[in-house]
C-alpha cells in the first residue's frame, strides 16, 4: 500500500505520513479491541484514503484535525457494569465515550497542553480520553492527565502505537471479564481475587485495553500439550 | 465503642498535621478532621467485617491510610505550586538579578515542599514553556540548535569538531557536544544556571510528608543574590583572629582547646552528614536508648585451664583420632589384647 502521489512535501512529508497512518489504524484497533463502536471502514483505512483527508497543502499531516470519538458498545458496557449490590440494585456501566487527541506541538509537551487536554475532555464530558503526542511529555503532565477526577485519561506516544503489539504472534490474547464472570471465577476456584497471578495497569497490553484496578483478565495461550491453556490475571 | 477510641488515637499521633500546618501556614487548613477520623459507623462496620480486629488494628490501618492520603495531597500540592510558578514573574522585563519582592515571596514560599527531582520538574517545565529555567527569569532559555543552524552563534561555544576535512555528513568535518544540548538548553545564560542551581542545592531529599514541622534548614530557602550579599557583609572579623592565630602562644592555646567531643564541633559535623540525631525529636515512634547497667564484679575473668584442656579438648564435640587412642590406651589398656585374641 505505498503511497503514489507525491504532493510536494518530499520524502520526510511522506514519511511522517505513513508513521502517523500506522499509529492511527492502531488506534482505531484499539479502540475497537477495547469495545468501541467504530466501522469496518475506519479500522481499514487506506493510507491514499488517510492522505486525502488528513494531508496539507504541503503533505505534512494536519493533526488538529485528528479526532476520535467513539461509543461503547452494548457488549462492553455490559463488561462495565458492577454487580448489583444492596446499595446500588441497579449499577451504572463505568464506560462512555471516548475521545482520542492527536497533539500538534512537535516538541516540549508540557502541563500546558495537557490543560488544554483535559479541559476539553470535561467540558464536553467524555468518559475517558486519550492523549497523543509524538513526544515524551513531563513527568508533572504525567501527573496532571492522571489526576482528573471522575475522569480517565491516558497518554500514548506516537511511536508506541506504530506497530499494534496485540497482533505479534508471542502476545497472547487477553479478554477482559466481566464483575459476573470474574465472580464466577473466583467461586468455581474457590479463590479471593487477591490469590489470583497478577498484573500491572502500566504492563503494554493492559494499558493497550485500557484495564482498570481490580479486573481480571483471561489469558488464552496456545499450548503444545493441552491446545489452549488459559490463565488469569488480576489488574493492580 | 468507648474503648475503641483510646487506641486507636494514640496511634493516630503522627508528625504529619504538623509538617502540614507549617507547609501551609498561608492557606486556609483543610478540614483535615474530615479524613483524620471515620466515623463511628465506619468503624463498627470495618470491625465487624473482620472478626478478629482489634480497635487497635483499626488505628494502625488509619494511621497507614493517613500517611498515604497526605502523601498524595503533598504531591498534589507540589503539582499545583510547578503550574502556579510557570506564572510568575509576571512582569516580562524583571531582571534576574533584582526580582521584586512579591515574587521572591511568592516562589520562596511555593518551593518549600519541593524535592530537587520536583525542582527538575519544574524546570523542564518551564523550558517546555520557552521559559530560562530559574524561576525568577523572564528570559527565553537559549536555542542551541537554532544558533548552530545559523553559523556562528552562541551554541557554537558548546560543540567541537574534528576529523579530516571533508569528512562526516556534509563535508563539514565531524562535531561532537561537549554539553548534552538538553543540559545546556536549560538556561538564558550561564548566571541564571548559577542561580537556579544555587536553589536546587538548598532543597531537602526528604518528602514533605516525612518531614518536621520544625525543619528550619528548608523554610528559609536564599537566593544567590541575597546569599552573597550575606557573605559579604561577614568577613570583617576574620583578618583579625587570623592575625591572633599567626603568633605561636595562640596556636599552643588553640591546640589546648581541642576536645575529641567538642559538642559545637560534633553537632556541625553531624550537619555535614545530613544526620540531625533524629532520635532526640519526636518521631512516631519514641525510642529511648537504654544501656545495659553493668558493676566492675560482672568483668570477664581471663580463662583458666581446665582438667580436659591438657590434652588439646574436643573440638566442637569431636575428638581426634590420636588424643582418642591416647585417651582410650590409657583408660583400658587391656581392652586391645582381648580385640586381638577374638580375631
Amino acid at each position: 500500500m505505498d503511497g503514489d502521489m507525491h504532493r510536494g512535501g518530499g520524502d520526510e512529508a511522506d514519511k511522517e505520513m505513513t508513521r502517523l497512518w500506522r499509529t492511527w489504524r492502531t488506534v482505531y484497533e484499539m479502540l475497537s479491541d477495547r469495545g468501541y463502536e467504530v466501522s469496518d471502514e475506519e479500522l481499514q483505512i487506506s493510507l491514499n484514503d488517510f492522505r486525502n483527508k488528513y494531508a496539507d497543502p504541503m503533505g505534512y499531516p494536519e493533526r488538529q484535525k485528528m479526532k476520535i470519538q467513539a461509543r461503547p458498545t452494548e457488549e462492553m458496557k455490559l463488561k462495565y457494569t458492577a454487580l448489583p449490590s444492596k446499595l446500588q440494585p441497579n449499577p451504572e456501566p463505568d464506560c462512555g465515550t471516548i475521545y482520542v487527541d492527536f497533539c500538534v506541538d512537535s516538541s516540549g509537551v508540557g502541563t500546558k497542553q495537557v490543560r488544554a487536554f483535559n479541559h476539553i475532555v470535561d467540558e464536553s464530558n467524555f468518559h475517558t480520553g486519550i492523549f497523543i503526542t509524538q513526544t515524551p511529555i513531563s513527568p508533572s503532565a504525567v501527573r496532571l492527565l492522571s489526576g482528573v477526577p471522575g475522569r480517565i485519561c491516558e497518554h500514548f506516544q506516537e511511536q508506541d502505537l506504530l506497530v499494534n503489539i496485540t497482533r505479534h504472534e508471542l502476545v497472547p490474547k487477553h479478554v477482559l471479564l466481566s464483575p459476573e464472570e470474574k465472580a464466577r471465577l473466583l467461586q468455581r476456584y474457590r479463590l479471593k481475587e487477591s490469590q489470583l497471578p497478577r498484573m500491572q495497569v502500566s504492563d503494554p497490553v493492559a494499558r493497550y485495553l485500557g484495564l482498570r484496578r481490580g479486573q481480571v483478565v483471561k489469558i488464552i495461550r496456545k499450548s503444545e500439550t493441552a491446545g489452549r491453556y488459559a490463565s488469569y490475571r488480576w489488574v493492580i | 465503642m468507648a474503648p475503641s477510641q483510646g487506641p486507636s488515637k494514640s496511634a493516630l499521633k503522627t508528625s504529619l498535621p504538623s509538617a502540614y500546618a507549617a507547609v501551609n501556614a498561608e492557606q486556609p487548613q483543610p478540614d483535615l478532621n474530615t479524613y483524620l477520623s471515620p466515623s463511628q459507623e465506619e468503624q463498627e462496620k470495618y470491625l465487624q467485617g473482620r472478626p478478629k480486629a482489634t480497635p487497635h488494628h483499626l488505628g494502625i490501618a488509619l494511621q497507614h491510610a493517613h500517611q498515604i492520603q497526605a502523601q498524595k495531597d503533598a504531591e498534589e500540592m507540589i503539582l499545583d505550586r510547578t503550574v502556579e510558578l510557570l506564572a510568575i514573574p509576571a512582569d516580562s522585563s524583571a531582571d534576574p538579578a533584582a526580582p521584586s519582592t512579591e515574587d521572591i515571596q511568592a516562589f520562596k514560599s511555593a518551593l518549600v515542599p519541593f524535592r530537587p527531582t520536583d525542582y527538575d520538574n519544574y524546570i523542564t517545565e518551564r523550558n517546555y514553556e520557552d521559559l530560562c529555567g530559574y524561576g525568577l527569569c523572564p528570559r527565553e532559555n537559549r536555542k542551541a540548535v537554532a544558533n548552530a543552524k545559523g553559523g556562528q552563534g552562541q551554541g557554537q561555544t558548546f560543540h567541537f569538531k574534528y576529523g579530516a576535512k571533508g569528512s562526516g555528513p556534509g563535508g563539514r568535518g565531524r562535531s561532537m557536544d561537549i554539553v548534552s544540548r538538553e543540559k545546556l538548553e536549560k538556561w538564558c545564560s550561564d548566571e541564571c544556571a548559577e542561580r537556579a542551581l544555587f536553589i536546587r542545592v538548598q532543597l531537602a531529599e526528604e518528602p514533605v510528608w516525612e518531614r518536621r514541622a520544625d525543619d528550619m534548614s528548608v523554610l528559609n530557602i536564599l537566593l544567590l543574590e541575597e546569599a552573597r550579599a550575606r557573605r559579604e557583609k561577614q568577613p570583617q572579623p576574620q583578618p583579625q583572629s587570623q592575625g591572633e592565630s599567626s603568633s605561636s602562644a595562640a596556636v599552643v592555646a588553640g591546640m589546648k582547646d581541642l576536645k575529641i567531643q567538642d559538642p559545637q564541633r560534633s553537632r556541625e559535623l553531624a550537619m555535614e552528614r545530613g544526620d540531625n540525631a533524629p532520635a532526640t525529636r519526636d518521631g512516631r515512634v519514641d525510642v529511648t536508648i537504654k544501656e545495659k547497667e553493668h558493676g566492675p564484679e560482672s568483668s570477664a575473668a581471663a580463662p583458666r585451664m581446665r582438667p580436659e584442656d591438657a590434652m588439646g579438648g574436643s573440638i566442637e564435640g569431636y575428638v581426634p583420632q590420636e588424643q582418642r587412642d591416647k585417651r582410650s590406651s590409657e583408660q583400658h589398656p587391656e581392652d586391645e589384647g582381648d580385640l586381638l585374641d577374638q580375631i
